[in-house]
């Protein structure tokens, strides 16, 4: 017999108890449904988290400093293993060290970080928040090659800034989008925000008030400025800058807290009066070297550059930190997540399974008397062990295509109560569900599988028929 | 030449300790074109001894060679084979699939035997054409009086051109006319095509009338073999 044949007697069988195949199909694609949905969730959330990292390319960065950071030993919090560690014999990170890092092959761009807390005023309007440093090579870069207005500063002493759209936002001062200005004017006017044009901002003066070490202000003895009030060892003081760029606002996921609000020129930055302990390394570590740095942020051409590049640092003596080191711990997580969501997911699906051997062994002893009379007129075991496999086949295939159509119904409908609950207003929709192609094909494999599985004794017990018990005497 | 050769074929059922000696020790020959009846009271085997030529059982010892070949070493897939295409059963309770046509029936056999789809419908049509029930295509077996419903059964197994019928009393559900008919038809398909049958049934007369050889089985061994002198 011919295998169209074989299907044609399979689907003959599904078609005559239709109540039966759509009931037991049905709880196949809820399986499916349950199962996709879930792992979509998982893959969203895990591609939500990577792309981020590309975006912000943490996966060809470096974070290069002299003493080695121990992330777990800082969080345990135990003081006297911080001390050893800040004792430890270290390489300093000065400019020659930068110029030896830039020289590397496969290296794109070095530059120390900087980074310390600010407040910024314009006009009336003033925040908190982080300075970064940057140098002005960095404009033909992701993301400050792509200003929402005026540009990226070119020249690494010059006394502009980029400020980020949120920093403004966190200000009172809402940026209309020049591409769609209706559509914010109309709704963000609520919540004391004020609109205003970007070019009201870009070219215009920019202060930075920043906290120093007021040095004449400083006792011998520290700790007697603390019984003085009225003599404060800490001033603040005013630098002017000119607003050069506003940086587009940026995905949810991103880790604007590690960025700086507003980024100014590498050599600029210097120039700004600061305290010294931005970080725990600064206060403790030897501050009487000039032009050391606490850390170096190396970028490289290419992922592939990683290694060998880390490598060759770490052969100066020096300690590379790379985020990459912690998604593999983050991607184990994942995987926990992943398979606790897709444990639910199968538990749906054998239950399901169980429901398609149900229906074919009811099939199978309603059916008795016909398998008899195949296996009479000629049906061998193997073609009717086939029609039956066909018939399993054939539920899992539909259920798990319609699993999938339920599956990313109920994912958007998900997606947008999250996006309405979770998200402020305003901000771009995040998708929290992602079905790559691997999760449909995979389901409909799965699904295959599974209910292939649950056809594999019903279809041997009906293969297996005695034609002479079938076809007795009623 | 022979178209069986039984040879001291026995089949034993065993439930639990109790021993049923079905068949014992039954040898004789089929020649091609011969029309074999097997009678003997309830229980004695008939119906046991037709399954095994028609390969739907397995015997506990001897041989049926068919066409040469030997039924006893065939395995699982090479008895289907047999069933498909060597002979032809017809049952006393028809065994017709209930939701199926008459002419959908007898394209089931035609799609186990192979015959590609768009000749299924017109051969099925010459088949049931051949039994008289042209009229009667798309009836359901429900649909069908009994002498009608044993008639698809006959063009069912005469699908994939077997070259011996097994007919396990097939006028036992029907009256004396019909069953008069559905012998006659048989008779004529042994005349006119050849077709060999080894038939069991109850009626000793009709037995004799339109047989060539009469089997008379008791207790499971050949109680008499009668050559009626019509053998061709
Ligand atoms: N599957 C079985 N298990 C046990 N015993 C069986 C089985 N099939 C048949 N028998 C026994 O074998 C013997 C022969 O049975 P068989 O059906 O061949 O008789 P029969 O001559 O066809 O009778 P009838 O005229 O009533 O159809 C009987 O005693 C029967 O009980
Ligand atoms: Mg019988």
């Amino acid at each position: 017999m011919k295998l169209l044949d074989t299907i044609g007697l399979g689907f003959d069988n599904l078609r005559r108890t239709k109540l039966r195949t759509f009931l037991t199909t049905l709880g196949v694609v809820i399986g499916i449904g349950a199962l996709a949905s879930m792992i979509s969730f998982g893959t969203g959330m895990q591609k939500n988290i990577t792309d981020t990292f590309k975006e912000n390319d943490l996966f060809t960065s470096l974070y290069i400093t002299s003493k080695k950071i121990d992330v777990e030993e800082m969080a345990s919090g135990d003081l006297d293993n911080m001390a050893n560690l800040l004792k430890q014999p270290s390489v300093a990170l000065t400019d020659s060290t930068l110029q030896e890092i830039q020289c590397i092959s496969g290296v794109e761009i070095a530059f120390p970080e900087i980074r310390f807390p600010v407040k910024v005023r314009f006009g009336d309007h003033e925040t908190r928040t982080h300075l970064q440093a940057l140098p002005a090579a960095m404009r033909s870069y992701k993301p400050y090659n792509e200003m929402m207005s005026g540009e990226f500063f070119d020249d690494d002493t010059s006394s502009t800034l980029v400020i980020r759209w949120e920093t403004l936002k966190q200000m009172n001062l809402l940026v209309q989008d020049e591409i769609r200005p209706k559509r914010q004017s109309d709704g963000d006017t609520l919540n004391g925000l004020s609109i205003v044009r970007s070019d009201s901002i870009v070219g215009k003066p920019i202060e930075i008030v920043s906290a120093a070490l007021d040095g004449s202000q400083l006792p011998s003895n520290p700790m007697l400025s603390f019984l003085n009030p009225d003599r404060p060892i800490i001033k603040e003081s005013v630098t002017e800058f000119t607003v050069s760029g506003i940086l587009q606002k940026s995905g949810t996921f991103s880790s604007n807290r590690l960025k700086g609000g507003i980024i100014v020129p590498l050599k600029a930055a210097g120039k700004i009066p600061r305290l010294g302990f931005s970080s725990v390394w600064e206060l403790l570590g030897d501050m009487d070297e000039k032009n050391t740095y606490n850390s170096i942020y190396v970028r490289m051409k290419s992922m592939r550059d990683m290694e060998p590049v880390r490598e060759k640092i770490e052969k100066m003596g020096l300690h590379v930190f790379s985020i990459t080191d912690q998604l593999e711990e983050i991607k184990r997580g994942f995987l926990i997540m992943d398979a606790i969501l897709g444990a639910i997911g199968t538990i749906a699906l054998v239950v399901a399974a169980l429901g398609i051997i149900n229906t074919m062994i009811m099939s199978i002893l309603e059916r008795t008397r016909e398998i008899g009379i195949m296996k009479a007129i000629g049906g061998s075991e193997g073609e009717i062990r086939m029609i039956f496999f066909i018939e399993a086949g054939t539920i899992g295939l539909i259920g798990a295509v319609f699993g999938l159509i339920l599956g990313w119904i109920v994912t958007r409908i998900a997606n947008m109560i999250a996006n309405a609950q979770f998200l402020p207003p305003g901000e771009p929709s995040v998708d929290f569900f992602y079905f790559p192609l691997w999760l449909i094909f995979g389901a409909v494999a799965f699904s295959l599988v599974i209910s292939l599985a649950a056809g594999l004794y019903p279809a041997n017990r009906a293969a297996r028929v005695n034609p002479v018990e079938a076809l007795r005497h009623d | 030449m022979s178209l069986l050769q039984i040879s001291q074929l026995s089949k034993i059922y065993r439930k639990g300790d109790i021993q049923i000696d079905a068949l014992k020790d039954i040898t004789f020959n089929v020649n091609q074109g011969a029309f074999v009846s097997i009678v003997g009271r309830s229980g004695s085997g008939k119906s046991t001894l037709l399954n095994l030529i028609g390969g739907l059982d397995t015997a506990t010892s001897g041989h049926i060679i068919f066409n040469g070949k030997d039924l006893t070493r065939m395995k699982r897939s090479e008895l289907a084979q047999h069933r498909r295409f060597s002979v032809g059963m017809v049952f006393q309770s028809f065994n017709l699939i209930p939701h199926r046509s008459a002419l959908e029936n007898v394209m089931l056999a035609l799609t186990f035997g192979g015959i590609p789809r768009f000749q299924r419908r017109e051969r099925a049509t010459q088949l049931l054409s051949r039994v008289g029930l042209e009229q009667r295509l798309h009836h359901k077996p429900a649909e069908l009086s009994g002498g009608e419903a044993q008639r698809v059964a006959i063009a069912r197994a005469l699908a994939n051109s077997p070259a011996m019928l097994l007919p396990d009393e097939p006028t036992g559900n029907l009256d004396s006319t019909t069953a008069r008919e559905i012998i006659n038809l048989l008779q004529d398909l042994n005349r006119s095509q050849g077709v060999t049958i080894v038939m069991v049934t109850h009626e000793q007369d009709v037995a004799i009338s339109v047989s060539s050889e009469v089997i008379r089985l008791l207790d499971g061994q050949i109680e008499q073999y009668d050559q009626t002198g019509e053998a061709p």
